[in-house]
């Protein structure tokens, strides 16, 4: 998937974590590697992929390369909440976060104007509480409190979005009000629910500053999407953005609407049973790091399924793209074998102009249900449609339709729209 | 080779791996790991039986009804009460509201608590009257003149804890009693939740009208609060709930009560839970040797030790282990995030420890100055995970702040 050229920075990426890391070195001695084993692209698959659980352990001491402390120039700390509870504690160069968000920036027109020389865009961050460095979720702290250390406002955001209190909600615009960001940096199902709040209560969601959006933590559906794009109306650059907590910007979307992954500052696989996939084919995404002198990484599975589609974008820019499946524990697995992504779900789902918000969730025992906030025009006809495609593309597992006022968050705070216990459980 | 205490093997949960880590659970003030007695006893309710208590004539009702009666029983006798003595509630919090709310006090009345007592011996007497309490000294010890300064103001209430959940110290809590009962006719409430899992407390010696604890802290299921009361102090306490299985009659002019202490305990109870904490009760009872209460201090040692020993953490409580559980509350450099301390801890380590204020806000911001981390021990920890503990927190700390790790002293 990456350009082969940048594979001598993977080497001298894996010569580095070899020598600096506590971690990496141990990974590559329990398989009977040394780095210059490694000299070509199959060589390289002999290394095992790492994993969440190894960067978890090892944090700090064995994964942050030596000569360098959380407490080093430059240096982010971070804690996530991670999807479905896969917490994680780790760190990053604040310059190598810039670096990789500007190259995913750097695909869509629409943000072109958003970096001036000589000043820096203020921020705000609406998305679910444990992504957030800072105590938001109780409410009780102050805008100066929740304004991070990069200039970022953190907006308070509740653990449980439909149950948010009305008195939060009127904070969070009130403060985007005062705040005059130039960037909201979003959860998709969240700040659509403060949209569809902000036209009850006759409020608008804007900046005297040009104001823009990028979309991420969660999957950007297109439910969210039409909200959300209604609501701002058309002049508002929005981008999805393809992105971890413990790595930033992987990719992100263009002013064409495609998704193009980052393979500037990243040696990106696409693997399914531990080879690479051919376009057109989905496959887990493994992360190389370049140049990352902090905590270098080698193989990191993502947990997170793409397909490439090999082909260019009208955009013009070269960087891969991409269509974006979802978690590898969100699939839902059909009787037959056959898995249906979360985002293979929601394209069958569309932007439904009808409903504000779902969630189909696969059980132990292979059933769906999927519970759906019906919006202000719904008719009967359009969920016996929706139904009905459902029915055909899970089949043969059993799908019920149920319309609710209420579906709750992960404990995170994270709105998943699609989710499998059944899959979840096989991964433990 | 490590030797473990026997009885690890008896906590299924102390099993778990995280990352190919085992862990090390000291967080004990919070609540304890459950044995599989206790599992087994919970489990055989609900697979054999699942029938509601009292009032049914079946079968399964009435077996069900002896089993958690016989739990009651069984709590009475390791307290030295009587069956009829022993409320069972949902927890300590619950248990003591009932006797803040049920003693129909004036709103002025004059209660005398500690300062070092949790939120939950705290506020329900704020709320009940008018509180006043007394204070402790650098190291959590109660201060004695200021106690006895309080009592001459004739209190209605003496609120005491025995044990504190930050400090560790266990309050001479039978000298207190003795102090109170010279100086007025208080009604003596005791917290004990943090005392009785560590040491047995006879109610017949201790002279405290009302004692309120949680199984969950003493090896039981969570949902299982006591509430010992004498029982003419509890003939006289306002049932804080009323509804079914607290009444004899019901008729369209009024209902007549049960007796006590079936009148405190509105609705169905959790059934399972109680009897899992007989289960819990007879466990305890069986590690209660010798050899315990030396593995006990040993633990406390290694506690108070390690923290006295070690430059960029500050003790919060007495430097030494007379009269103390085995639980060291930290401050650490007010740079350094405890929180994330704790987080990493847990998910670099696997030392699952608390850090925040401990539920007991007004004592942490006064001798801390802000959030602590609490490490508890109890009868299925080592030392080797206590002294295990330090070496993660000195590793940790020399990543997350070189220079307080390796700097002097915080005083």
């Amino acid at each position: 998937m990456s350009d082969p050229s940048l594979f001598d920075a993977v080497r001298e990426e894996i010569a580095y974590a070899y020598e600096n890391t506590v971690f990496f070195r141990k990974h590559m001695e329990d398989n009977g590697l040394r780095p210059q084993d490694i000299r070509t692209a199959e060589d390289f698959r002999r290394i095992p992929p790492t994993s969440k659980g190894h960067y978890r352990r090892g944090f700090p001491a064995a994964v942050l390369a030596k000569g360098y402390t959380l407490t080093s120039p430059n240096v982010m700390r971070f804690q996530s909440s991670g999807t479905s509870g896969e917490r994680l504690n780790s760190a990053i160069m604040s310059y190598d976060l810039a670096r990789r968000q500007a190259t995913g920036f750097g695909v869509h027109r629409g943000f072109d104007g958003l970096w001036q020389p000589g000043s820096r865009p203020r921020l705000c961050r609406f998305a679910p509480p444990n992504c957030s460095d800072v105590e938001c979720a109780t409410g009780f702290s102050t805008m100066e409190d929740r304004i991070l250390p990069d200039g970022t406002l953190v907006l308070t955001v509740a653990h449980d979005l439909l149950a948010t209190p009305e008195w939060q909600i009127v904070k969070a615009l009130d403060e985007i009000e005062d705040y005059r960001p130039d960037l909201l940096v979003v959860d998709p199902t969240h700040f659509a629910f403060l949209t569809r709040w902000a036209r009850r209560l006759g409020r608008k969601i804007s900046s005297p500053r040009k104001l823009h959006l990028v979309s991420g933590y969660t999957l950007f559906t297109r439910v969210a999407r039409r909200q959300i794009e209604e609501f701002m109306g058309p002049e508002l650059p929005i981008g999805d953005m393809i992105g971890m907590s413990e790595l930033g910007y992987l990719g992100f979307e263009c002013h064409r609407r495609r998704r193009h992954v980052n393979t500037k500052d990243f040696y990106l696989e696409f693997v399914r049973d531990g080879r690479p996939v051919e376009p057109g084919e989905r496959g887990e995404l493994f992360v190389t790091t370049i140049d990352d002198a902090l905590i270098p990484r080698i193989r990191y599975a993502t947990g997170d399924w793409f397909t490439p589609l090999g082909e260019p974008c009208p955009c013009g820019s070269e960087l891969p793209v991409v269509r974006i499946e979802g978690r590898g524990t969100h699939m839902v697995r059909l009787p037959d074998g056959r898995t249906v992504t979360p985002g293979a779900v929601d394209a069958l789902v569309g932007d439904a102009p009808w409903l504000d918000l779902y969630k189909l969730e696969q059980d132990r025992s292979g059933d769906c249900a999927f519970r759906y906030v019906p919006g202000d025009t719904a008719r009967p006809q359009d969920a016996a449609a929706l139904e009905a495609r459902l029915m055909e593309a899970l089949a043969p597992a059993r799908v019920r339709l149920e319309a609710v006022t209420y579906i709750s968050c992960e404990r995170s705070g994270k709105f998943q729209p699609c989710v499998s216990h059944l899959s979840a459980e096989g991964a433990r | 080779m490590t030797v473990r205490h026997p009885c690890r093997s008896d906590f299924p949960a102390l099993l778990r791996e995280f990352d190919g880590q085992t862990i090390s659970y000291l967080d004990n003030a919070a609540t304890t790991l459950k044995p599989r007695p206790v599992i087994q006893a919970v489990t055989e309710y609900y697979e054999t039986n699942g029938a509601n208590i009292h009032r049914g004539k079946h079968r399964l009702s009435e077996e069900a009804s002896d089993a958690y009666e016989a739990a009651r029983v069984v709590i009475a006798r390791h307290l030295g009460a009587a069956a009829n003595e022993v409320v069972l509630v949902r927890n300590t919090t619950e248990a003591l509201n009932l006797v803040a709310a049920g003693l129909d006090l004036p709103p002025d009345a004059y209660v005398v608590g500690c300062l070092d007592a949790h939120h939950s011996q705290m506020l329900p007497w704020r709320r009940a009257g008018r509180l006043e309490m007394a204070r402790v000294d650098a190291h959590g010890r109660i201060d004695r003149e200021h106690f006895r300064a309080l009592l001459r103001g004739r209190p209605r209430v003496v609120a005491l804890t025995h044990c504190s959940n930050v400090t560790g110290v266990v309050h001479p809590v039978a000298e207190l009693v003795a102090e109170v009962r010279a100086a007025c006719d208080a009604v003596i409430v005791l917290d004990a939740a943090q005392s009785l899992p560590h040491r047995r407390v006879d109610v017949q010696e201790l002279d405290v009208d009302f004692m309120a604890f949680s199984m969950h802290k003493m090896l039981g299921p969570t949902g299982v609060g006591v509430l010992f009361g004498r029982s003419a102090q509890l003939a006289r306490l306002r049932p804080l709930s009323v509804g079914g299985g607290m009444v004899d009659w019901v008729d369209l002019d009024g209902s007549v009560d049960r007796r006590i202490p079936y009148t405190f305990e509105a609705g169905t109870p959790a059934i399972a839970s109680i009897i899992g904490s007989a289960a819990a009760v007879r466990y305890l009872e069986a590690q209660d040797t010798p050899q315990q209460h030396q593995h006990a201090e040993e633990l406390c040692a290694a506690l108070v030790g390690g923290a006295v020993t070690r430059p960029g953490v500050r003790l919060i409580g007495p430097p030494d282990t007379t009269d103390r559980i085995a639980l060291a509350s930290l401050r650490l450099d007010d740079r350094i995030p405890t929180g994330e301390v704790a987080r990493l801890l847990s998910d670099s380590y696997g030392c699952m420890v608390r850090s925040g204020h401990m539920c007991a806000q007004p004592l942490v911001s006064g001798t801390a100055g802000g959030e602590v981390l609490r490490v508890s021990a109890y009868l299925y920890n080592d030392v080797a995970e206590i002294e295990g503990f330090y070496q993660a927190l000195d590793e940790l700390l020399s990543w997350i702040a070189p220079v307080a790790a390796t700097g002097e002293k915080l005083s």
